[in-house]
């Protein structure tokens, strides 16, 4: 059974006028435990909608239709008690766009601890599972700092920590590299790529940066509320035309390579990162030598 | 006199010597910029870059005079802005400064009305006002319809907008935005780039900004200054600094992807006259590589 | 405002430091009664002298505590004034009268008597509550002090929880207030000229949009807290553990000796006639 299965899923918020506005239309998606998923879509798509429907954080669900089976919880369902609300806090962790927004407390390690204090963890668990966050997320020699004396990327692996520590199977990542340095983006694109592989914790992205989505297992892009592509990075990659109609850009050596083979050169995929170009643009041109 | 790096007949702007140091006498002192000397060439469009803590926001803030420097002078057409310390207002409205996500910064009840803020503090006349404001918005790309709504209720993107025309309808001689595109989806980005260059080309005014995003400099400036631990690492065309693209690595930049493609290839004994670090760049060169036709569907 | 620190939290080892704070609030309130106990001379003397010794014992310099005793000068300075002025001594020679001035002797001793009761009340809950515990161990004290409160539905928890996001989002609501200020002066708006009503006008386009982001702010706040399964302080465990040590039984002990002690020279005094009593 995937961890999330989503069947069908539509929903709308309501306008001030009364009128509802259709934000998600349709959603067939399911996601196995272990994935690295980036969500591609312009500002409205309604990525960050579909993100928070799976942790039950929208204001008003009148809107909402189908199925979202998040680990077997039904969370659209009529009868879901405030426990399975937990429970499906407890599996799913959000990691929002601002640093600065989601830090509660004003010491990093009360911040971590956070979570699991809400949970009911009692010590010595708690402190054990806030330490080995922190040494996670490589934050461990700022425990005792104040998270507003922070760098962007700090503050946001301190709430990376904090969601750790809750023990999730999916980490969500609401665009939380958008407001980040070049610095502070590496920081947390190498953290979540490291909790995907070396901790199996599934990932879901959600981004505009097209060279995030070119390091993952999956890219699905989202436009006007509909899944318009869902593939590999090489599979949507080879989409340019439709990428660009959704407003997005592929990335620069991706998109050489692509209108050097309209222009007639032949190349041999992928061509996800530079790295993978320079290897195919350098094959073509030892086959031109030669011949 | 100073080594001025990229050095102009008239410069619009001209740093001497200029260091600035925070909180100065305190534990918490700071150098955040040494010892500078730059021109930033008039009529041009000049990008600055380099990491958060390199100086540049300081170097920005320095521009239209809303910090002075600790040591060395900021010309302005030749003149020290801080010679009449009491009108520097005045140079406020020569130097247009939008400063990082400068959506939070609307207050008023219309778009309108908050792009008049700042022509209204000029003391213009209310013809003149909406003269300037009407011209701004189509600047940006802003419909009429929406000068009459409130700023709260526009998306980001239209918000940032509105935030840039605020300046822009000052008429300064220097605009400068500091991260203008932070946070907007490459959509937005683009939209907000392409307007800030056909501003620079049809206005004639010096345009100054700053980022993160080496592709989009690579794209849209003429000079590019890259700052680094306080100081001018380099500054020059766009050629001249993109053709150091080792140098800018060296400091830990992130290079456009196909400037890095270009290094790559060299490597592999593929080099090319010139440097590449555009997408339409590198299609004509790649073309003229392996004697494809020049401008296939792109 | 880089260096902007909230509160007047000393960071220091020393034994006060290391104390725990809920027994802290706990003298800070002790230390208040002592000081209103005292009644004559002697029980004066040893409050000051026993404030003198916490300056010591909680390496505090002797610059940082008296600045918190300036913004008080004004007040203090009028009580004792009035109270020089207005005392009235019976059967008593006063030692200066012009027109309808008059001075008692019991009148300066008494105006001293109550500048030294201020003076040790503020240094002495200063050295308890703020220049030794940080904001966030206090917040903490009080709500486990008040938890008992909660039994007859006082949201002690909420409180403290309110307290904690105040301590967390004041600087950083400080240095955007810095923010928003440099863009409107970039704007033309001018904050340091003008009458006080223009200069209150000027600082609408600065009021607006904090109230904006701060609402924005608080929104995506509780949001993300939901995310992270806050739901009120049921079943809440903390990571601090605060555990009383033989240190604060013993200081303690010590600070009723004290206020045993004031309390005696108070009986005794009365008892035997001791002069200048209040």
């Amino acid at each position: 059974m995937p961890l999330i299965d989503i069947k069908n899923l539509s929903y709308a918020y309501r306008e001030e006028n009364g009128e509802p506005i259709p934000v998600l239309k349709n959603i067939h998606l399911s996601v196995e435990e272990g994935e690295y998923v980036v969500i591609l879509g312009h500002n409205g798509s309604g990525k960050s909608t579909l993100a928070k429907l799976m942790n039950m954080v929208v204001d008003d669900y009148e809107f909402a239709q189908g199925e979202i089976f998040v680990d077997g919880i039904n969370v659209l369902s009529e009868e879901i008690t405030d426990e399975d609300v937990l429970t499906l806090r407890k599996i799913v962790g959000m990691v929002f766009q601002n640093p600065d927004n989601q830090l509660v407390a004003t010491i990093v390690e009360e911040d971590v601890a956070f979570g699991p204090e809400n949970l009911g963890v009692p010590n010595p668990e708690l402190r054990e599972r806030v330490d080995r966050a922190l040494a996670t997320v490589g934050m461990s020699e700022y425990a005792h700092h104040e998270p507003h004396r922070l760098s962007g990327g700090q503050k946001q692996r301190v709430a990376i920590a904090g969601i750790i520590a809750m023990m999730p199977r999916v980490m969500i990542f609401d665009e939380s590299t958008a407001m980040l340095d070049p610095i502070g983006r590496r920081e947390v694109i190498d953290t979540l790529e490291m909790l995907n592989r070396e901790k199996g914790i599934t990932v879901l992205s959600i981004t505009h940066y097209m060279d995030e989505a070119a390091r993952a297992d999956r890219v699905i892009v989202l436009d006007d509320g509909k899944i318009l592509l869902d593939g590999t990075p090489a599979e949507v990659f080879a989409h340019g035309d439709t990428l660009r109609a959704a407003g997005l850009e592929l990335p620069q050596c991706t998109a050489l390579c692509y209108e050097l083979m309209a222009a007639g050169l032949e190349l041999e995929g992928p061509f996800n990162t530079p790295e993978q170009c320079a290897k195919a643009l350098a094959k073509a041109w030892r086959e031109k030598v030669v011949d | 006199m100073a080594d001025i790096i990229h050095p102009a007949d008239n410069p619009k702007i001209r740093l001497l010597n200029v260091s600035y140091i925070y909180s100065k006498g305190t534990p918490f002192e700071m150098k955040a910029l040494d010892t500078v000397s730059l021109d930033i060439h008039a009529g041009k469009l000049t990008g600055i870059i380099g990491h958060t803590g390199s100086g540049k926001s300081t170097m920005v803030q320095l521009f239209n005079g809303l910090t002075s420097p600790t040591l060395g002078k900021v010309l302005l057409d030749g003149e020290d802005i801080w010679a009449k310390p009491k009108e520097i207002g005045k140079i406020r409205f020569r130097v247009g400064l939008v400063m990082q996500y400068p959506e939070y910064q609307l207050f008023e009840e219309t778009v309108a009305s908050d792009i008049a803020f700042g022509p209204k503090n000029m003391g213009l006349s209310k013809e003149e006002i909406d003269e300037r404001v009407a011209e701004a918005a189509s600047f940006v790309g802003l419909s009429p319809e929406l000068m009459d709504q409130s700023p709260f209720d526009l998306s980001g993107g239209q918000k940032r907008r509105v935030a840039i025309a605020g300046i822009m309808a000052m008429r300064p001689e220097v605009l400068v935005l500091d991260e203008p595109a932070a946070g907007l989806d490459p959509q937005g980005r683009r939209a907000i780039f392409s307007g800030i260059k056909a501003y620079n080309r049809l206005t004639g005014c010096t345009v100054i900004i700053v980022s993160h995003s080496m592709e989009d400099m690579a794209e849209f400036c003429d000079d590019v200054v890259v700052m680094a631990h306080s100081k001018v690492l380099m500054a020059g065309s766009r050629d001249e600094i993109f053709a150091h693209a080792d140098k800018l690595e060296s400091v830990g930049l992130d290079i456009p992807q196909i400037t890095r493609l270009s290094l790559m290839l060299a490597k592999e004994g593929i080099s090319f006259p010139e440097s590449l670090y555009t997408v339409g760049y590198a299609s004509d060169a790649f073309k003229a590589l392996f004697g494809l036709e020049k401008g296939g569907n792109a | 405002m880089k260096g902007f620190a909230f509160g007047q939290y000393y960071p220091a080892d020393s034994v006060m430091h290391r104390l725990d704070p809920r027994m802290k609030v706990i003298a800070a309130v002790l230390y208040i009664v002592a000081a209103f106990l005292c009644k004559n001379f002697f029980s004066f003397l040893l409050l000051l002298v026993t404030t003198l010794f916490l300056i010591l014992i909680s390496k505090i310099p002797v610059k940082i505590v008296l600045r918190s005793i300036r913004a008080l000068i004004f007040i203090m300075a009028f009580t004792a004034i009035i109270n020089i002025f207005w005392f009235v001594e019976k059967d008593a020679q006063p030692i200066f009268q012009w027109k309808f001035i008059t001075i008692y002797t019991g009148g300066l001793f008494n105006a001293l008597f109550i500048l030294v009761r201020i003076t040790c009340m503020v240094i002495g809950t200063g050295i308890f509550l703020t220049y030794t515990t940080s904001p966030i161990a206090l917040t903490d004290a009080i709500e486990r002090l008040l938890r008992p409160l909660a039994k007859i539905k006082v949201p002690v928890h909420e409180f403290a929880m309110m307290m904690t996001i105040a301590l967390r989002f004041i600087p950083t609501i400080v240095e955007e207030t810095d923010k928003i200020m440099s863009a409107q002066k970039a704007r033309g708006a001018d904050f340091t000229s003008g009458s006080l009503m223009s200069r209150a006008k000027a600082l609408i386009p600065v009021i607006i949009p904090l109230f904006a982001s701060a609402f924005r702010r608080a929104g995506e706040l509780a949001t993300a807290m939901e995310c992270r399964c806050y739901h009120g302080g049921e079943g809440r465990t903390k990571l601090r553990i605060l555990k009383y040590h033989a240190r604060d039984v013993f200081f303690i002990l010590l600070l009723l000796i004290f206020v045993g002690g004031i309390i005696a020279i108070n009986i005794f005094g009365s008892r035997y006639g001791w002069v200048y009593t209040m």
